[in-house]
C-alpha cells in the first residue's frame, strides 16, 4: 500500500503534480488505495490516499488553539471530544456518489472516515472548549487550566 | 500515512507575488460525465469573495487567497500545514462550452462544473429500416 514511500523524498517533493512519471505513479498508487479499501484490510486513518486532515496547534499562556484543515467536511459530520489533557478531533469525509458513470482523470482528494488526538500538556479546562468551522477549517479554543492546582503553588523556604 | 500525504504540494510554477506568501497547487478531482466535467478542488480557507477562476483562451485557472494565519502571542506547538494561496492552471480543450461554466464554494472545497459543448456530445443516430 506504501508503495510511494519506496520512491526518494526529494524527488516526489519538486514538482510532483504536474511531472507525467508521478502522475502515472499517483494513479497506480490510487488504484491499489481505492482496491485495498473496499476490503478494509488497512487500519483507516493509516492507510494512504484515506483522509487524515492537518492540524497545527498554537498556544499562549492562558489557551491553546487547534486548527485543522477539513476541505468538503460537513460540520455535522464532525465531532469533537475534549477531555482533561486531550483533544479528539473525529469524523468522516463523504464522497459524493450521485452519479454512477464517472470517467476520472485526476483523483487527488481523499474520502474517508478519520480521527486523531491530540495530546496536551498541563491541565484544560473541557468545559470551556469552543469550536468553530469555517471554509473548511476547524478551529479549536481550550483554556488552559489557571487553577493554583494546576500550576503548581510556591513553597516559600525560610532561613532556620 | 506518511507524513508527505498531510503536506500540501508548493506550486512552484505560479507566478511571484506581491504578498510573502506561499502558493500550494491545491488537490483536485477531474470526473467527465457524459454532458460535463467536473473539477473539485479542495482549498481550505476560501470562500466566495476570495476565490477566482479565471477563463483566458483555453487556460482555465483557479487560484485562492487565504488570509494568513499567524497569531499574535501564540507559539506554535507543533504544525502540520502551512498557510498559503492556492494557485492551479488547467488547460481545456475546445469541447467546453465556456459561457455555461458553474462554480460554488463550500466548505473549502471549490467545485467547478464545464459543460460540454453541444457539438461534441455524444450522439445516437437511429437507424431506420430502408
Amino acid at each position: 500500500m506504501k508503495v510511494r514511500n519506496l520512491l526518494p523524498d526529494i524527488a516526489r517533493k519538486t514538482r510532483e503534480v504536474d511531472h507525467p512519471f508521478y502522475s502515472l505513479q499517483r494513479e497506480m498508487n490510487s488504484l491499489f488505495d481505492n482496491f485495498f479499501r473496499g476490503f478494509d484490510l488497512a487500519p483507516r486513518g493509516l492507510a494512504a490516499g484515506v483522509f487524515s486532515p492537518s492540524i497545527d496547534v498554537k498556544e499562549n499562556d492562558k489557551e491553546y488553539m487547534i486548527k485543522a484543515e477539513l476541505p468538503g467536511v460537513e460540520e455535522k459530520d464532525i465531532d469533537v471530544t475534549v477531555t482533561s489533557d486531550s483533544v479528539t478531533i473525529r469524523g468522516e469525509k463523504k464522497e459524493e456518489k450521485e452519479d454512477k458513470d464517472k470517467n476520472y482523470y485526476y483523483m487527488e482528494r481523499s474520502y474517508g472516515s478519520f480521527s486523531r488526538v491530540i495530546p496536551l500538556e498541563g491541565e484544560i479546562e473541557a468545559a470551556k472548549a469552543e469550536a468553530k468551522f469555517k471554509n473548511g477549517i476547524l478551529d479549536i479554543k481550550i483554556p488552559k487550566n489557571q487553577s493554583a492546582k494546576a500550576k503548581g503553588t510556591k513553597v516559600p523556604i525560610k532561613a532556620a | 500515512m506518511s507524513e508527505k500525504d498531510l503536506q500540501k504540494t508548493e506550486n512552484t510554477a505560479a507566478t511571484e507575488r506581491i504578498r510573502n506568501v506561499k502558493t500550494f497547487l491545491p488537490r483536485v478531482d477531474i470526473y467527465e460525465t457524459k454532458d460535463a466535467l467536473f473539477l473539485i478542488a479542495d482549498m481550505p480557507g476560501v470562500d466566495e469573495q476570495t476565490v477566482d477562476v479565471e477563463l483566458e483562451k483555453n487556460i482555465l485557472t483557479i487560484s485562492g487567497r487565504v488570509e494568513n494565519g499567524r497569531v499574535q502571542d501564540y507559539s506554535l506547538v507543533f504544525s502540520e500545514y502551512e498557510v498559503g494561496d492556492y494557485e492551479r492552471s488547467f488547460t481545456l480543450s475546445d469541447e467546453i462550452d465556456k459561457d455555461k461554466i458553474k462554480a460554488t464554494v463550500r466548505q473549502g472545497v471549490l467545485r467547478l462544473e464545464l459543460p460540454k459543448a453541444e457539438k461534441v456530445k455524444p450522439k445516437k443516430i437511429a437507424i431506420n429500416a430502408a
